[in-house]
């Protein structure tokens, strides 16, 4: 499970990826409401070339909002639009902003898997509209929103992502640590990784740099690759030798280095670990 | 004293061990004993664990064979992955790492066409620090411009990681072409490029192209930021 950070790369399970096509080929596309697989594709396309067309926003909320019964096996039905839609849009920045009354209803839809794009999304863009109805999902506390749904190997809530988007909006009133904090203690590793992720870009307290670190040698490289991703989101220094030393392969290495340069406090933070010089110096050593 | 010869852990005995390892760790532990030996008969057995999707005895292969330096490149080059491409990002590594020129056309073939990026990163890499001391002037200068021109069309690379790798490797580069002015403008232009790039998506790139420009001084120190 990658975070948003490796969202960027290629994409296998996309059709059609490396499919060479231009701004407006993708805007065509994305108005062909007949043809959910060419929209499917034009939707990411719009996100991963980071779009500026003053078209790209309004017609990916139209496709936000596209729902079609789920149909597995009949190929790519309508909520994986929007699914895509709403990934897309979390990469606009500022020109989605307009987008996030849209993602704040589509965190209510009953698709899991929609409501997770959609927080992530919420994340990406630091929608602090978003903060309490985050907190609210997660209200329930591991043991009724971070419990197993019968028969799935998912929880009732997309824990992770909610987790996540509330690390990255970085808005901490008392009462989002409080919701934060339990889920800690989850059963699944990977929740425990992204609770104290939030809780480290949420408090800076070091303690919870340390549980990820910690997590760095976890005998899962599932595990191991999700703290990677946390640590370089949460942008801790610190941790530059431990992931330097992580057994996981280079490429997850790089993209927390390049996180603990771009999301890190600079040398100026005196105790907050190595300089840029030194994070540079490591990615070179791993390319 | 001398020891004698029977003392040393035969490469057989040690290639065996890596074949029969039943966990990742017994796996990775083989490995490394048998990478330690730099013997250039283990060369055949770390090859194939590039490809065995362990991470950790891949980067402990791709050690061995960089100590078994020029008797491996052979083998590696034989022994290409068309169909994974981790373990072609292991194999241009070790080739990366021992510098042969022999390595030259695999490396431009990865950086401008491979699929994977993590098998263009290393190409680009290998790029900059092919071993060109033993070769005469006129093929050198063959050879460091065909770096430099697989390296300029890297710049234009849709990942990220790829571009830093050029802006690492246009550094290591440099020095090859520090007599020659047109190509030593021509690799000024392309880092210059990464550096002020406006729609370069990850800043780490344009710090890292900002750092070779540095040290090239080629940048005053008030346009690096964390000077």
């Amino acid at each position: 499970m990658f975070r948003a950070m490796a969202a960027g790369d290629a994409d296998p399970s996309i059709p059609g990826n490396g499919d060479p096509i231009s701004e407006e080929e993708a805007l065509r596309r994305l108005r062909l409401t007949d043809d959910p697989s060419a929209q499917y594709y034009a939707a990411w396309w719009l996100g991963r070339n980071r779009s500026t067309h003053a078209d790209a926003v309004p017609l990916l909320r139209q496709a936000l909002s596209q729902r079609r019964p789920r149909d597995i096996g009949a190929g790519v039905e309508e909520n994986a639009v929007a699914r895509n839609a709403a990934r897309a849009l979390g990469k606009l920045g500022s020109a989605a902003q307009a987008a996030v009354p849209d993602l704040l209803a589509t965190l209510e839809d009953d698709d899991h898997g929609l409501r997770e794009a959609a927080a992530r999304a919420l994340g990406e863009l630091r929608a602090a509209a978003a903060v309490e109805p985050l907190r609210r999902r997660l209200e329930s506390g591991p043991a009724v929103a971070g419990a197993q749904q019968p028969g799935t190997p998912r929880l009732q809530e997309p824990c992770e992502a909610l987790l996540e988007a509330l690390g990255d909006i970085g808005v901490a009133p008392p009462e989002v640590l409080a919701v934060i904090r339990p889920f800690v203690d989850h059963d699944r590793p990977l929740i425990r990784s992204a609770a104290c992720r939030a809780l480290l870009q949420l408090t800076g307290e070091a303690h919870w740099g340390q549980q990820l670190v910690a997590l760095l040698r976890h005998q899962q490289l599932q595990v191991r690759r999700a703290a990677l991703m946390d640590l370089g989101a949460a942008g801790w220094r610190p941790a530059l030798e431990p992931i330097a030393s992580t057994l996981a392969e280079n490429s997850l290495k790089l993209i927390a280095l390049r996180g603990l340069v771009e999301n890190g406090a600079g040398e100026s933070a005196a105790g907050q670990g190595p300089g840029t010089m030194a994070v540079l110096e490591a990615m070179d050593a791993l390319l | 004293m001398t020891t004698p010869p029977t003392s040393a852990p035969a490469v057989a005995d040690l290639v065996r061990a890596v074949q029969q390892a039943d966990s990742a760790m017994g796996l990775l532990q083989a490995t490394q004993a048998l990478a330690a030996l730099a013997h250039p008969e283990a060369a055949a057995c770390l090859v194939e664990v590039l490809g065995f999707n362990n991470p950790g005895a891949a980067v402990a292969a791709v050690d061995g064979l960089i100590a078994i330096g020029v008797p491996a490149v052979d083998t590696i080059l034989t022994n290409i992955d068309g169909y994974n491409y981790g373990a072609r990002a292991w194999a241009v590594r070790a080739l990366a790492g021992i510098g042969d020129v022999r390595g030259l056309e695999v490396l431009e073939d990865a950086l401008g066409k491979d699929i994977g990026p993590s098998v263009r990163r290393a190409a680009a890499r290998g790029l900059g620090q092919l071993r060109l001391q033993q070769l005469q002037r006129d093929h050198q200068r063959l050879i460091t411009a065909r770096c430099l021109q697989a390296l300029v069309d890297g710049c234009r690379d849709g990942e990220w990681v790829v571009r830093y790798a050029v802006a690492m490797a246009l550094e290591s580069l440099a020095p090859a072409l520090a007599e020659q002015q047109e190509q030593w403008q021509r690799l000024e232009q392309a880092l210059v490029q990464l550096h002020r790039n406006p729609a370069e998506e990850a800043p780490v790139v344009r710090l890292r192209a900002g750092l070779a420009l540095r040290r090239l001084e080629l940048l005053q120190p008030a346009e690096w930021p964390h000077g």
